[in-house]
């Protein structure tokens, strides 16, 4: 959901602030009301400023090892003149993330890509999901079914995606706040407890593997308040078959400025949590070598669920599964698999390391 | 003479030059410790060409000639130079004292071609200046002296190494009837108080008359002269 | 006792270091001078050669930074072969080759912003993140940080030189002139990691493509590599023509292949300097070891061997190379220093641009140029003392001076194998465009010239010395040379050497400036010239309404462009102008291919540079990278002393019709009889648009032949310096030689003054003597320089800079070199002389050394 800010913080690491000479087509304001429809909503809404497809997920290898995985496509529209008729124009611009956590090793395998749109070479199609860069590509069959190829150094994922329940829309069908202002706000759905089969390369060997996975799409123009920090986000799939989500977006200076998300049970039931309903707090915290962010990587979810507030312990697969790609201009975020009560999913920890400025 | 083996011993030496003409042949010399032999003779019989030849400057075409019992002709041309730096002592006509070194520094030279020892070649150049009337005169240089001086700082130099030979070539040649008589003096003198062996060129029978031997250089070899 | 007398063992050389060390103590103490003098003039040397050596690998290095600047070090890169750039549909095809892991398209375009010039790169910031991090700029610490325009159209990064050149700040405002076009940016921030003294820009490649008007093309292709093995035959499938693969080293190369010959020529002439200095210690130290030949006798009589003899010449020598070399060291780095401060980095000659780099230090050159110093010493004194030690001491003891029979012959074949192996030596192909043999020739005919001076000097003087009549002073002179060749040959070689290398050097400037001087007269024959400037071009449009300009007789339209042949050698100009039908002033041919058939393909001129960088010969048939390949015949060879890379001339409509390139930046017109080429001028420029009015230079040939001539003068400046440094050497060794000849022959004068000579006719003599000294030396040294300057206009600069010209001669030069070296020699043997006489006749006589 919030985590493809994170690569806008590097298009902004590279980018400069200044407003276009020319004044772009305006950028659609996200509403209430919408209805979505698939499978045009799988593909891409190019004339949102953002958007992205993002997976995560525990696999399982044939010798019964858990392994973490996250392959994210992310679509934005710079505000470029549109009359430039230049084949090199920025009207689209495509990054992706891929990451691998391994127990065993305790490490966090990651790689990323980016592109203008064009030349054959990047390209998100609309009318259904089909999202590529170079070979890194994640698309959605005809049958339903989701594939992703990812070719990194180090590692590689050939992993298909089996729905098996329908898409999640999240907020109000679909309409997803994240401030105080009604305008900061995205078109957000998920689609949890993919069933995953495939193939996961590393080092020299390429290993079957099974799993679960879920998969958020989100789509926006604005963004969230100037007074964020940062924000901890978690997806949840349960082994009864129900699914979880809960985001907190910090304050700078500590506090909350906005909470949200849903619970939608096997049978179909939904709860929605409301901007006082979610509560993070942290257990465990785990300081990077690296950067010398402070992470809590262990925390405890409390959620206001009909009247009563339910908690589950958030326990890290490992500590250390940061996304450090300064090298490559990337600002630097904690992306891990993590354990609950009866379920397994992902935690997202952002601006950690310092204020993500949008 | 003294009954002590001889210094220098020449036996049957030859040599001619260039040419048809031969400037000595079957020339036999010896000269014992302390004795000073002179040589005479017209110029161009061959004079300074034997000294040269003793002091293993020039070599001769038959004959031998041993200092000190070697044989010089069993020495290579390193060796000859050696033998000259530690046996041999030079007189000169024209002194050759280097005008860029100290008179105390003159006479050492032939010391400190030998060793680095400072302190041991100044103490004994001192003495021998002393020897010859210049004390206290060490620190001067030869722009600063007379001819008879010059000549006094150039025998001290020959004898500064204790040599078993000394040769002077015309040693007064260059110098004033008075000064010469003392300068001779002054070296027979030094020669026979070193127990060295003098071997003395002069065309000069007064200066010949100051050694225990007259020697006539011709043709056919040295021929001794007596009386006088 | 004979056996054990102990005399065999060891020279005794270093038990005799006390009476050595005084032998060299008492020298210096009282010709403290002669010591200095020799070690300036290796100083002078080690100075020279280090100084251009740092500075030309200061410039060097600075014009590999500017490389890397613009290139952002790129492992290896596809690069258009002319500015005309390639099909932007090439990208996909290259990024997707095996073997390649990432392509980064970048625009190249030379700008302008106000004054200043700078190269404006197009960029995908995102494929030049991985690519060329070094090409991205960072994000300003402000306030209005805080958005994703990263793709902002307006926003220029500047490197830190250019954004001084310009005189910008972060957010200013500008206007970027390119490619003809006006364009406003915003400077966005600062490139930092490109190279401190490159004034580059970075935009946006779409926003570049579109504001400057190069839709559809791009100039380049930066790759990471994933395999380069598989990459480089991958890419050479699919490269079209007007694309090669380009690397950092061929970028470098084709810098260095540039300068090379002129940094290598710089090098030789300032070891030329060394050589010199070389020759002045051999010169002193023969006079000092003939001088001193009595006291070495006296002390070999003594007993020092002669090793002693050897060693205490060649230490007095290291000596002077030590402190002579140390001392160059230090200048050299001064004046390098001084140098890149006042010249810059190619010392005038415009080979790196604008770029002006710190002093590099490099310790090998450092090391080697101290050994260079040393050497020079070393042997300058090792010579001498061989002779010193291999004199009999006895017959030394008695004679003075030269003991050479005026009746002997004097060798002359050593000179003459000496100056036919020099002779053959320069016949010799280059080595990797080097004259290398052409140098060791030069050596060698340099030392040959030298070793032939005592014959030159006795074959001169002995009709001179068989006269019989004539002043006294005058005779005396003529028969002291004529019966001390080898002395006089010893003072000599110095003042030969260094007027050989300074008249061949003389020669070859002039010759070069007279042709370039005759070639600028032929090249400007119109009355006007119009040129664009910052990549402007005229349009049919605009053409159309310049040549309607009254006042105008004729108007010839052409269009300059760089056109790579080769990775690693720099782009040839590409000139296309109206050829066929009517004489072009421009081509003065030298060499003509048999007449173009019709249906043969079409003609090409080439320049002689090209002609021989590329070996195209006329009637040849030539594939250039012209519209993808074109194939031309080589009509013929234009001189050109323009392009040192090289230039090919092809006919205007040939060009149009085959690049569809219908613009033109420069404009050669005849006006009418009678009109004012001013007047003409402002007129033509008032018919131009306003916007590329400021872009537009205007010049007339008198100007351009001066401003051409001043750019000529300036590039040989450095040589000019050097040569005169090398002169002034060469009268020192001139003042010193005679001077310590003359006080040499203090007893000699004594003598003569009991003569009954006067000290008036003395120093006559010395007059005489010194005038004839220094003519014979003016003249070899003239004779010699000129035999050199055949190799350097025949050999070291077709092999070079592959041009040719034919030979001048610098009468004025010549005849002034004479003079001078005649006058000082004259005048310092009078003041050495009245040195040398001021003493009593007695005393002189008496002296004893």
């Amino acid at each position: 959901m919030l985590r493809p800010w994170a690569l806008l913080g590097w298009i902004a690491a590279i980018g400069v602030a200044a407003p276009a000479a020319t004044p772009p087509a305006p950028y659609p304001v996200v509403r209430p009301g919408i209805t979505l429809r698939f499978p045009a909503d799988h593909g891409a809404h190019p004339a949102f400023r953002t958007e992205w497809w993002y997976v995560t997920g525990w696999l399982r290898t044939e010798d019964g090892k858990d392994l973490g995985f996250q392959v994210t496509f992310f679509r934005t529209r710079p505000p470029v003149d549109p009359r430039n008729p230049s084949r090199f124009a920025a009207r689209q611009v495509l990054f992706a993330h891929a990451a691998l956590s391994d127990p065993t090793t305790g490490k966090l395998l990651h790689g990323e890509q980016a592109a203008r749109e064009g030349f054959g070479l990047a390209q998100a199609r609309t009318g259904d999901a089909d999202v590529a860069i170079r070979d890194w590509r994640l698309r959605r069959a005809g049958n339903g079914r989701w594939t992703t190829r990812v070719d990194a150094d180090g590692f590689g994922l050939a992993l298909d995606f089996q729905p098996t329940q329908p898409p999640l829309a999240q907020g109000i069908g679909g309409y997803s706040r994240k401030g105080p202002r009604p305008e900061e706000a995205s078109y957000y759905y998920s689609v949890p407890h993919l069933r995953v089969t495939g193939r996961v390369r590393r080092g020299g060997g390429t290993i079957a593997v099974t799993g679960e996975a879920w998969l958020d799409r989100e789509w926006s123009s604005n963004y969230l308040a100037p007074a964020a920090q940062g924000w901890d986000w978690t997806g949840l799939n349960f082994d009864d078959g129900s699914a979880l989500m809960a985001f907190r977006i910090r304050r700078k200076g500590g506090g909350t400025v906005w909470t949200g998300g849903s619970l939608r049970r096997a049978d179909g039931s939904m709860t929605v949590f409301g901007p006082n309903d979610v509560a993070f707090r942290p257990l465990a915290t785990w300081r990077s070598k690296a950067t010398g962010a402070l992470y809590p990587v262990s925390q405890e979810l409390s959620v206001r669920i009909a009247g009563g507030v339910q908690r589950w312990r958030l326990v890290p697969m490992f500590a250390a599964q940061e996304l450090d790609a300064r090298r490559s201009g990337l600002p630097v975020y904690w992306e891990g698999a993590v354990r609950t009560r009866g379920g397994r999913g992902y935690l997202e920890l952002t601006g950690y390391e310092r204020a993500l400025e949008m | 003479m003294p009954d002590a083996p001889p210094l220098l011993a020449v036996r049957a030496l030859g040599k001619s030059v260039p040419g048809p003409r031969r400037l000595f042949r079957h020339l036999d010399l010896e000269v014992g410790a302390g004795e000073l032999v002179a040589i005479i003779g017209e110029s161009g019989v061959g004079k300074s060409t034997l000294l040269n030849i003793l002091a293993g400057l020039d070599e001769a075409d038959e004959g031998s000639v041993a200092i000190d019992g070697i044989d010089l002709s069993t020495l290579d041309e390193t060796a000859r130079t050696r033998l000259r730096r530690e046996r041999i002592g030079f007189v000169f006509q024209a002194f050759h004292i280097l005008p860029y070194l100290t008179l105390r520094q003159n006479v050492a030279l032939p010391l400190a071609l030998v060793s680095p020892d400072y302190v041991a070649a100044s103490t004994r150049a001192e003495e021998m200046l002393e020897a010859v009337g210049l004390d206290g005169r060490g620190d001067g240089y030869a722009r600063d002296l007379s001819g008879g001086e010059l000549q006094r700082v150039a025998i001290a130099r020959a004898l500064v190494h204790r040599p078993a030979l000394i040769l002077a070539d015309e040693p007064t040649g260059n110098l004033d009837p008075e000064t010469a008589a003392r300068v001779l003096s002054l070296f027979a003198d030094a020669v026979r108080g070193n127990g060295a062996a003098g071997v003395m060129v002069t065309h000069s029978d007064a200066s010949a008359a100051i050694a225990d031997r007259v020697l006539t250089l011709g043709a056919e070899g040295l021929v001794e002269r007596r009386g006088a | 006792m004979a056996p054990e007398h102990g005399l065999k063992s060891g020279s005794g050389l270093w038990s005799g270091r006390l009476g050595l060390g005084w032998l060299i103590a008492g020298e210096w103490r009282f010709h403290p001078a002669r010591f200095l003098l020799t070690a300036v003039a290796i100083a002078v040397g080690v100075a020279l050669g280090f100084a251009v050596h740092l500075v030309n690998g200061s410039a060097l290095a600075s014009f590999d930074g500017a490389m890397r600047g613009v290139s952002g070090a790129a492992e290896l890169s596809v690069r258009a072969t002319s500015p005309l750039g390639f099909d932007e549909r090439l990208y996909p095809r290259v990024a997707r080759a095996d073997g390649v892991g990432d392509a980064s398209p970048v625009l190249r375009l030379d700008a302008r912003i106000g004054k200043a010039r700078l190269t404006l790169l197009g960029v995908d910031v995102i494929r030049a993140a991985t690519v060329t991090p070094s090409l991205i700029g960072i994000r300003p610490r402000g306030p209005d940080t805080g958005n994703d325009t990263a793709f902002d159209e307006s926003a220029l990064f500047l490197s830190r030189a250019a954004l001084t050149q310009v005189g910008a700040k972060i957010g200013t405002r500008l206007v970027v002139v390119a490619n003809g076009r006006s364009v406003p940016l915003r400077v966005a921030g600062t490139l930092p990691a490109t190279d401190e003294s490159t004034a580059v820009g970075v935009m946006d490649i779409a926003a570049a493509q579109w504001r400057f008007g190069r839709l559809g093309r791009i100039d380049r292709l930066d790759l990471a590599l994933s395999d380069r093995s598989i990459a480089e035959p991958a890419l050479r499938a699919i490269l079209p023509a007007d694309a090669i693969l380009s690397t950092a080293e061929t970028q470098n190369a084709q810098g260095d292949a540039l300068s090379r010959a002129y940094r290598v020529n710089l090098d030789m002439l300032a070891l030329v300097a060394l050589l010199t200095g070389g020759f002045l210690v051999y010169s002193a130290q023969s006079l000092s070891v003939v001088r001193r030949q009595r006291a070495f006798a006296l002390l070999r009589t003594l007993g020092m061997p002669r090793a002693g003899i050897i060693a205490a010449v060649v230490i007095e020598g290291l000596a002077i190379g030590l402190v002579g070399a140390a001392a160059g060291l230090a200048a050299g780095y001064g004046l390098a220093w001084a140098a890149l401060h006042w010249f810059g980095g190619d010392l005038g000659a415009g080979y790196f641009g604008c770029s002006t780099g710190r002093v590099v230090i490099q310790p090998g050159a450092a090391i080697g140029f101290f050994a260079l110093g040393l050497l020079a010493a070393i042997l300058g004194s090792a010579l001498p003392a061989r002779v010193a030690a291999r004199a009999a001491p006895a017959a030394a003891l008695k004679n003075a001076g030269d003991v050479l029979d005026p009746r002997r012959p004097v060798a002359w074949w050593p000179a003459a194998v000496l100056l036919v192996a020099g002779g053959a030596a320069s016949l010799l192909p280059a080595i990797a465009g080097l004259p290398l043999f052409g140098f060791l020739g030069m050596a060698l005919m340099l030392a040959g010239g030298v070793a032939g001076v005592p014959w030159f000097a006795r074959t001169l003087l002995t009709p001179l010395a068989r006269r019989t009549r004539g002043s006294v002073p005058g005779l005396l002179a003529v028969r002291h040379l004529h019966g001390a060749p080898g002395e006089a040959a010893t003072a000599l070689c110095g003042i030969v050497a260094s007027t050989a290398l300074m008249i061949a050097m003389a020669t070859m400037v002039t010759s070069f400036r007279g042709a370039v001087d005759e070639w600028l007269n032929q090249v400007l024959g119109a009355d006007l010239y119009l040129r664009t400037t910052g990549g402007a071009t005229f349009d049919p449009a605009t053409r159309t309404r310049i040549a309607g300009t009254p006042g105008i007789a004729r108007l010839a339209f052409s269009r300059q462009i760089p056109l790579t042949i080769a990775a690693d050698r720099p782009p040839v100009s590409l000139i296309a102008r109206p050829e066929r039908g009517g004489r072009d002033p421009l081509l003065v041919l030298i060499d003509r291919g048999p007449p173009v058939q019709k249906n043969d393909a079409l003609p090409i001129w080439v320049s002689e540079p090209a002609h021989r960088l590329y070996g195209w010969d006329p009637g040849e048939r030539i594939t250039l990278p012209i519209a993808g390949r074109t194939q031309f015949t080589v009509a013929g060879i234009w001189r050109d002393y323009g392009r040192q890379a090289g230039a090919v001339l092809i006919d205007e409509g040939d060009y149009q019709r085959l690049t569809g390139d219908d613009r033109r930046d420069e404009i050669s017109a005849t006006i009418l009889p009678g009109a004012d080429p001013a007047k003409v001028a402002r007129a033509m420029t008032d018919r131009l648009p306003a916007d590329l009015r400021p872009q537009v230079e205007a010049g007339q040939p008198a100007t351009l032949r001066k401003l051409a001539l001043t750019l000529f003068d300036r590039s040989f400046a450095v040589t000019y310096l050097l040569e005169a440094v090398a002169i002034l050497v060469g009268l020192a060794g001139v003042a010193a030689t005679m001077s310590a000849q003359t006080i040499a022959r203090e007893r000699e004068f004594g003598m003569l003054r009991h003569l009954g000579l006067t000290r008036g006719q003395l120093t006559r003599m010395l007059a005489t003597e010194g005038a004839i000294v220094g003519l014979t030396g003016a003249l070899a040294g003239i004779g010699l320089g000129l035999v050199l300057s055949q190799v350097l206009i025949h050999v070291i600069n077709p092999q070079s800079f592959n041009w040719t010209m034919t030979t001048r001669i610098p009468v004025d030069t010549l005849i002034g070199v004479a003079t001078a070296l005649t006058g000082a020699a004259a005048a310092t043997a009078m003041l050495a002389g009245r040195r040398a006489t001021a003493k009593s006749a007695v005393q002189s006589v008496r002296e004893d050394w």
